[in-house]
């Protein structure tokens, strides 16, 4: 967790002095009026070779953001939310979806907090109790999970490592997915993780084999990068400000206002010396390249790279018109949760292609008030009404946010729903999560699915010999009342009960067959096979 | 979709199913074995009027230089020689010593040029013949082809790859490429050992249950989902699957392609191209060589030299070459002054000027198409635009370039926007 504000030791007063420097910069360069080139005095810079020194440096400059004076007085709910929203749909919001019930309340948080679907006591005693604040008092309840942790942790480790290149034996996602559980289950603000992830400077320990730094879990954002300036450059725009620059590296922006140039001058940020800009004509032409950040904030001339990193992300995160950095967080915990995104995780190309903009930009600026609490953002979107409705598909831009999108689960939440009936098989998880991968940086609405996943489902040896050998199959052999074998088969696969159409169907079908075993098996069969199987409804 | 209305059509005239239920009908209608029989043989008519597609994808880039556009003696020509080849006066780089031995069959466009210098980008483009803009997610060209001479009954894909390769986008799963990891192998999980009237029993309940969740709102993931049962369904009964794998190919045949990944890649193409696929890509990667490019290209080409002059041989001697697309390409070019950067120089993105290989299909082999300068950096002679490439690959498919393809809400695009057919380029 950050420290704030604990001036006890010696060093203090050259913190102080420094992080009135950075400020400094901060606001002249927010001004942004050109003054007269002074030969920069040097700066006398604490060690900042530890992240801790790096985190305490950031909690100071943390500390006197202006934004933290206005926060106490100023608070959004999940119904201001609402509001705020349908005032924006206009007349779309005719076509709102209903609110849905309780049964479909619990599958669809559990899946979005924990990844896990509610296992039937659960179910029942949710669906049973009378307190009218239970959906709320759920979200919290499981915001303090390990699972929620994981799930999350997961999600991020995913986008982090998804299209990088770097060497296996270089980088450990586990590492990175094992701190991020940590710092999401004891609450760890959105920033702190940014910066622990940017401004980490790995070492190679030569000493031991692979050995790279990438057991420790931070580092591993930089490894996934392979260390590379211009990839660090490219990620960190496009993860923590939603904000797609990659193309810049060769020309300007085919249709944003970024330049080639800029591109640059952000990957110098993270170059542990003078960075060069081949030309894109000759790259044997290269011209040196200072480093400034997308808003035009140049880091203290002598600053040393580690110390140009930690600054790198204190203009990530403080400058209050850096309004990506915290857009970016809540667009994709919003696209995840609601199936659509106010904008294509990251992919943003001129801020005009937001939808809905007003609104996520009010939940991004008090993300920030909160000191970009993690959880805040859940349990405003899963509190408000627009996470509690029915789905629809949506086909139109019109119709966004009127209903929640059916979501395919992603692969790691299918395995542990399989997992679940089957008991643990790794062979069988491997093979779930590579057939079932998805990019988790693309919208729901662009992802597919396969022949690979239907004949998987279907047909897998090892699943449909476990399957039959499971625990779910030998407690419903034992019931001998059709109907309560139908409900229990449905509470365990979809964790739902049966609708009456679907017992009369599947009471008939049990009726109709010689074999009772094997009707089972294939009762087991069908739901696994259907898509409401892997979807989130 | 297409699929929709031809099975209903048939269906309808066996009465009662209705549209929603054609998954069921799918399944009924591979159990009816006039429909099944019918749909062989269109297939088989298919296979004979067809025209297919074998795309190799050198994914990186690979650099001009040392393919098909050498520099020797020249500052940037680097280490790269000369070679000649089948076709007086077609000089390549050394490495492909093979496909120099077949230039009669082969036409090469030395005077590419294109838009997209980052890999994601130049991929799109040259799969897709479209620039990644806007939100739009433009199909692979072989989705196209898939939807355009694909039996849409067919009982394999009608588009495979041989590695990971982009979307069907908007066309969606009914001509998503099915994509395999290692040739050579039927897919996984294809069989099962339920009897047939046992399956039928499962999916005709299964069918009951996603009408449902149609009816709870999640209509389009459904009738995803139940397209791609179907599809399933008739994959696993398909005679055709024996293409996906060696059985019944005499013993030297995997050794003429070679024995590594590409090669079986390449012979597996070509079995599916015989048995009806009309389009296959084979991807190899390893071409983005910022370092190191002379010895990059000595441990790289001779898998694409041998397995594509094998497969190019072998399409002739079966017959196939004059149906079939051959092109072998990657997302650019590279830079044709040599960098700087350490430990050993090599080439960096450069999408100015770059060239690709083109056979069979009607093109006129035995050519090389544009010019460069004679340091490489500059077209001389006809330039090619992409939208040129994708025209002449419409012409050589027989697909007409100015159809209009319609987005899912119904925006009409053009197939390939502007351009036209590379001059010279067919015989």
């Amino acid at each position: 967790m950050l420290k704030r504000a604990q001036s006890n030791s010696v060093v203090s007063n050259q913190w102080i002095i420094l992080v009135t420097l950075i400020c400094l910069f901060l606001t002249t360069t927010l001004a942004a009026a050109p003054k007269k080139k002074k030969k920069a005095p040097p700066l006398n810079l604490p060690p900042l070779k530890t992240q801790e020194q790096k985190m305490q440096l950031l909690g100071y400059i943390r500390q006197s953001m202006p934004i933290r004076k206005i926060a106490r007085r100023i608070s959004f709910s999940s119904a201001d939310l609402d509001q705020a929203l349908e005032q924006q749909l206009g007349p779309a919001a005719k076509s709102l979806t209903k609110i849905i019930d309780d049964e479909t309340f619990i599958r669809r948080v559990y899946l979005d907090l924990t990844g896990e679907l509610p296992k039937p006591a659960r179910i029942k005693s949710f669906l049973s109790s009378q307190n009218s604040r239970k959906r709320s008092i759920l979200i919290d309840e499981l915001l303090e999970t390990e699972a929620y942790a994981r799930k999350w942790a997961r999600y991020w480790t995913s986008v982090i490592f998804y299209d990088s290149e770097a060497n296996k034996n270089r980088i450990s996602p586990i590492a990175l997915e094992d701190w991020l559980t940590e710092q999401f289950q004891k609450g760890a603000p959105w920033d702190y993780i940014t910066v622990m992830l940017i401004s980490a400077t790995p070492q190679r320990n030569k000493a031991v084999r692979n050995d790279y730094g990438q057991k420790f879990g931070p580092n591993n954002f930089v490894l996934a990068c392979e260390n590379k300036s211009t990839e660090l450059a490219s990620q960190t725009a496009r993860i923590f400000m939603g904000i797609s620059i990659k193309c810049a590296e060769c020309h300007d922006h085919p249709f944003d206002n970024w330049k080639r140039e800029q591109f640059h001058e952000l990957a110098a940020f993270f170059h542990p010396s003078t960075y060069k800009m081949p030309d894109p004509d000759d790259p044997t032409v290269k011209t040196t390249v200072k480093p400034r950040f997308l808003l035009g904030e140049k880091p203290y001339e002598t600053m040393k790279s580690d110390a140009r990193r930690v600054s790198i992300a204190a203009y990530l995160a403080y400058n209050p018109k850096n309004y990506w950095f915290a857009r970016a967080y809540v667009n994709r915990v919003w696209s995840e949760v609601i199936g659509d995104g106010f904008y294509d995780v990251d992919s943003l190309g001129p801020d005009s292609d937001v939808i809905h903009k007003p609104v996520v930009n009010r939940i991004a600026a008090n993300f920030r008030y909160k000191d970009f609490d993690p959880k805040w953002v859940f349990r405003l979107i899963l509190n408000s009404k627009i996470y509690q409705r029915e789905m629809r598909t949506i086909s139109s831009t019109s119709e966004l946010f009127t209903a929640v999108r059916p979501s395919r689960l992603r692969p790691d939440v299918v395995a542990a729903s399989i997992e679940n009936l089957t008991g643990e098989d790794k062979a069988l998880n491997k093979e779930i999560m590579q057939v079932f991968d998805m990019n988790p940086s693309l919208p729901q609405g662009s992802l597919e699915g396969s022949i690979q996943q239907a004949l998987l489902l279907m047909n897998n040896a090892s699943l449909q010999s476990k399957l039959s050998a499971s625990d779910l199959k030998k407690q419903l052999v034992a019931i001998s009342a059709d109907e309560e074998l139908v409900q229990e088969l449905y509470l365990n696969v979809l964790a739902r009960h049966a609708t009456e159409q679907e017992v009369e169907r599947n009471v008939n079908f049990l009726k109709e067959s010689t074999q009772r075993e094997e009707a089972i098996d294939d009762l087991i069969w069908v739901l696994i096979n259907s898509t409401e199987f892997r979807t989130k409804r | 979709m297409q699929t929709d209305a031809l099975l209903h059509l048939n269906l309808n005239r066996r009465g009662e199913i209705s549209r929603r239920n054609f998954l069921q009908a799918a399944s009924l209608s591979v159990a009816g074995s006039t429909l099944l029989s019918q749909f062989q043989l269109n297939a088989e008519e298919l296979k004979k009027e067809g025209r297919s597609c074998i795309l190799v994808w050198l994914a990186g880039a690979p650099s001009q230089m040392e393919t098909w556009d050498p520099k020797p003696g020249t500052p940037n020509g680097g280490e790269t020689k000369k070679i000649s080849t089948q076709t007086a006066g077609v000089e390549i780089a050394h490495y492909w010593p093979k496909i120099a031995s077949v230039m009669n069959d082969v036409a090469l466009i030395r005077s590419m040029t294109g838009k997209e210098a980052a890999h994601e980008r130049g991929t799109y483009h040259l799969h897709t013949g479209h620039r990644m803009l806007g939100i739009e997610r433009f199909p692979h060209f072989g989705s196209v082809v898939a939807k355009e001479i694909g039996d849409p009954h067919s009982d394999i894909p009608n588009f495979v790859s041989i590695g990971q390769t982009l979307s069907s986008g908007f066309l969606g799963v009914q001509v998503a490429p099915f994509i395999i990891d290692r040739p050579g192998q039927l897919p996984a999980n294809v069989f099962n050992n339920t009897p047939e009237s046992r399956q039928q029993r499962r999916l005709a309940l299964l069918s009951q249950q996603e009408n449902d969740f149609t009816e709870a709102g999640a209509e389009t993931l459904v009738k995803e989902q139940t397209k791609l049962y179907q599809k399933a369904n008739l994959m696993m009964k398909s005679p055709r699957l024996k293409a996906f794998k060696f059985d019944d190919e005499p013993a030297n045949m995997q050794q003429a392609y070679g024995k590594t990944q590409l090669g079986q890649g390449l012979l597996v193409a070509r079995r599916l191209v015989e048995a009806g696929v009309p389009f296959v890509e084979v991807r190899t990667g390893g071409w983005d060589m910022h370092n190191n490019v002379f010895k990059g290209m000595e441990r790289r080409a001779p898998d694409v030299d041998q397995g594509l002059s094998q497969l190019l041989i072998d399409l002739k001697q079966r017959g196939l070459l004059e149906k079939t697309l051959v092109l072998c390409m990657g997302e650019f070019g590279r830079t044709p002054k040599i960098n700087a950067r350490p430990p050993v120089p090599g080439r960096d993105h450069w999408v100015k000027n770059f060239n690709l290989l083109m056979a069979g299909a009607g093109i006129k082999g035995g050519q090389a198409i544009g010019k460069t300068d004679e340091n490489g950096q500059e077209i001389v002679d006809s330039p090619v635009q992409v939208d040129d490439l994708f025209r002449s690959m419409c012409k050589a498919m027989q697909i007409n370039a100015d159809m209009e393809l319609h987005t899912p809400i119904g925006r009409p695009i053009k197939l390939v926007e502007n351009g036209q057919v590379i001059k010279g380029l067919f015989g």
